[in-house]
């Protein structure tokens, strides 16, 4: 039994070391070329799991230009480990960092760090905050999408079915989240031109089940709810769970955002309105080759805009 | 073991689940008074398609915490065993049944492993189910792909059955908080469970080998953990790689509010049972009254603490002071 012991005393040793190094290693050193590090949110999460795969992919096409590191936090919420993130990579000397921060404020010191260490910095995904840009007194371009237009447009397609003074309900992202901010803003912005009426705007925090329990207690508190807008498509999801149970699935409509896969479905029969698509998989190459252009002293740091589509059963098609 | 004189002229438990209904019927009419459609049929149903996944859960942790254990796996657990599920049925195309005794497989494996690993080499129960937290969690993103998994139409069979207006899945919850509450108090292995909660050594000493039991608790919890993966899947119609996050402590949460004590050796299931009830009305209340999240995390904060309190007391003046441990 003892000789059983130190094996796998040993076993844990040996992948201790492995997964130690592991990280490390991960970051490919190729002789001049250009290093970029993609620094994400949670890669456990699908919106960046695609963004990650749109990167590796451009990747593989323009090898020969730069080398790719993807990095991300285990949950969105991890603020402190992404900042260690970008503090990693101004020590390994990278030449550009791509960074989607988990938080709109408390990321822009370290990237002023990294600028100011030579590093060139390209915001996606959530942009930070421009009162402590300017505090700051740097400049980082974004590159993204308009969250509040894309909300807009998702809002604006629901209010064509909706009528005047129809009550509606808001579930909202992580409260701290500009991308969040800026899609319950969107949201607003439609209902009010619609003239229809936000009985209650909650957070769910990006989650399903949530998302369902508060939906849950909605649509019994407000019997006559027609629309559930919801900040991303996970919390969609609960929605329609939470109105199928109440069984009022042919009585309220519920928008979502991110059209992720799992949805494709519902949007085709009819559960879920519509979405907005924010081309995840493009949004990480435009970020890396406007850091390209700026390393090749051609980009000017103006903000750039991505596009936003609505998804709908008809565009599915 | 407690020695208790019973209050005079009231059977044991009426006295031990007085105080936890008075608690929620205080909840209930209180939000009866401030939401306009919280004390309907309605809002009754909905809580009881909402908690069956979460009771079931908290089952299994009163069994882990009666024996002095703790299991914090059984959110990455859930979402590991709900992506199984979805995964057999939409990427291999399972039946539901097939594809249901894989889910509970996973479940029981993931407690054969926590409990193996804590007794074989006697190492804390938090440290080791915190690694399994993490490898479950990592298993779940890994099998989906860190997507959600719609599933739709083969899973919610489940959610639509239903006898006499409750759903399938309350019933099956009701079902086990009864069977737990039996197997606790009227089984030599639910007796040996307390024994070794209140002193392993002892338990020992008079010649009986913790270690199956104890083994068996972690294995049981595993199970119903997988248990309640088939009820969320269905009741999301899709299994998320993160479903179940933080749940570990919502169920440690309302077990702890039902009166079980952490250091093992006091618990009842059905009190556990309370405990879902009140965090659920709770959540459903604050909820329809429209209260924010801050709102709502720091009254649900208050309310465990003000119950822990109020179970100390109710146990002091249960003992009367006469009694003693032994």
């Amino acid at each position: 039994m003892r000789k059983y012991d130190r094996l796998i005393l040993s076993v844990f040793v040996v992948c201790a070391v492995v997964l130690s190094i592991v990280p490390v290693g991960c970051g490919r050193r190729g002789g001049d070329k250009l290093k970029i590090a993609l620094i994400m949110k949670s890669l456990a999460n699908e919106f960046f799991k695609t963004m990650e795969e749109g990167a590796r992919s451009h990747h593989k096409e323009h090898a020969g230009e730069y080398d790719l590191t993807v990095v991300g936090i285990k949950d969105e919420e991890d603020v402190t480990k992404q900042i260690n993130l970008v503090e990693l990579m101004i020590a390994q000397k990278v030449e550009a960092i791509v960074i989607a921060p988990a938080d709109s404020k408390a990321l822009v010191p370290v990237c002023k760090r990294a600028m100011d260490a030579g590093i060139t910095v390209v915001n996606i995904d959530n942009k930070f905050d421009a009162g402590v840009l300017a505090d700051k007194g740097v400049k980082i371009p974004f590159v993204g999408p308009d969250n509040r237009k894309g909300a807009r447009l998702a809002g604006e397609y629901l209010a064509s079915r909706l009528r005047p003074r129809d009550k509606v309900a808001i579930i909202e992202g992580v409260p701290n989240a500009f991308n969040g901010i800026q899609r319950t803003l969107g949201f607003e912005d439609a209902m009010k031109t619609g003239g229809m009426n936000i009985v209650s705007s909650q957070t769910a925090y990006w989650e399903t089940s949530k998302a369902n329990q508060v939906v849950s207690a909605l649509v019994t508190e407000y019997a006559d709810l027609k629309a559930v807008l919801c900040a991303n498509d996970s919390m969609a999801l609960g929605a329609v769970a939470a109105i199928k149970a109440a069984g009022k699935s042919d009585e309220i409509l519920v928008v979502g955002f991110d059209n992720i896969l799992a949805v494709q479905r519902l949007l085709e029969e009819g559960k879920i309105l519509c979405t907005i698509d924010q081309h995840a998989d493009k949004l990480a190459i435009y970020g890396i080759e406007y850091a390209l252009e700026m390393l090749k002293g051609e980009g000017t740091p103006a903000d750039r805009e991505t596009p936003v589509d609505l998804i709908t059963a008809e565009t599915l098609k | 073991m407690i020695i208790e004189k019973r209050a005079a002229g009231l059977p044991a438990f009426v006295t031990d689940y007085l105080g936890m209904a008075l608690a929620l019927a205080g909840l209930i009419v209180y939000f009866g008074i401030k939401a306009d459609n919280f004390f309907t049929v309605t809002t009754f149903r909905m809580i009881a398609n909402q908690i069956p996944d979460i009771t079931i859960i908290a089952v299994g942790m009163t069994f882990v915490l009666i024996i002095a254990g703790i299991d914090l796996s059984v959110g990455s657990v859930m979402a590991l065993a709900g992506a199984v599920l979805g995964v057999c049925l939409v990427r291999f195309s399972l039946p539901l049944p097939a594809a249901i005794a894989v889910c509970l497989a996973v479940g029981i494996v993931c407690g054969l492993a926590n409990g193996f690993v804590v007794i074989r080499w006697r190492l804390p129960a938090f440290i080791v189910t915190l690694g399994m937290l993490e490898i479950a969690r990592g298993g779940a993103y890994l099998v989906t792909d860190s997507r959600t998994v719609y599933i739709g139409g083969p899973v919610e069979v489940i959610t639509d059955m239903s006898i006499l207006g409750l759903s399938l899945p309350f019933i099956i919850a009701v079902v086990i908080v009864v069977m737990g509450q039996v197997v606790l108090s009227c089984t030599v292995f639910g007796r040996y469970l307390i024994a070794i909660g209140t002193n392993e050594e002892a338990v020992r000493l008079s010649g009986i080998d913790p270690a199956p039991l104890k083994l068996g608790v972690f294995v049981l919890c595993g199970f119903l953990t997988s248990v309640a993966a088939v009820i969320h899947t269905a009741r999301m119609s899709s299994a998320s790689p993160n479903a179940g996050y933080g749940l570990e402590l919502q169920a440690i949460a309302a077990v702890v509010i039902g009166g079980t004590s952490l250091m093992g050796g006091r618990g009842s299931v059905v009190s556990s049972f309370f405990g879902v009830l009140i965090i659920a009305v709770l959540g459903t209340g604050l909820a329809q009254i429209g209260a924010q999240e801050p709102t709502k995390r720091l009254i649900t904060g208050c309310v465990i603490v003000a119950a822990v309190i109020l179970d100390h007391y109710r146990h002091r003046i249960r003992k009367g002071g006469g009694t003693k441990r032994i």
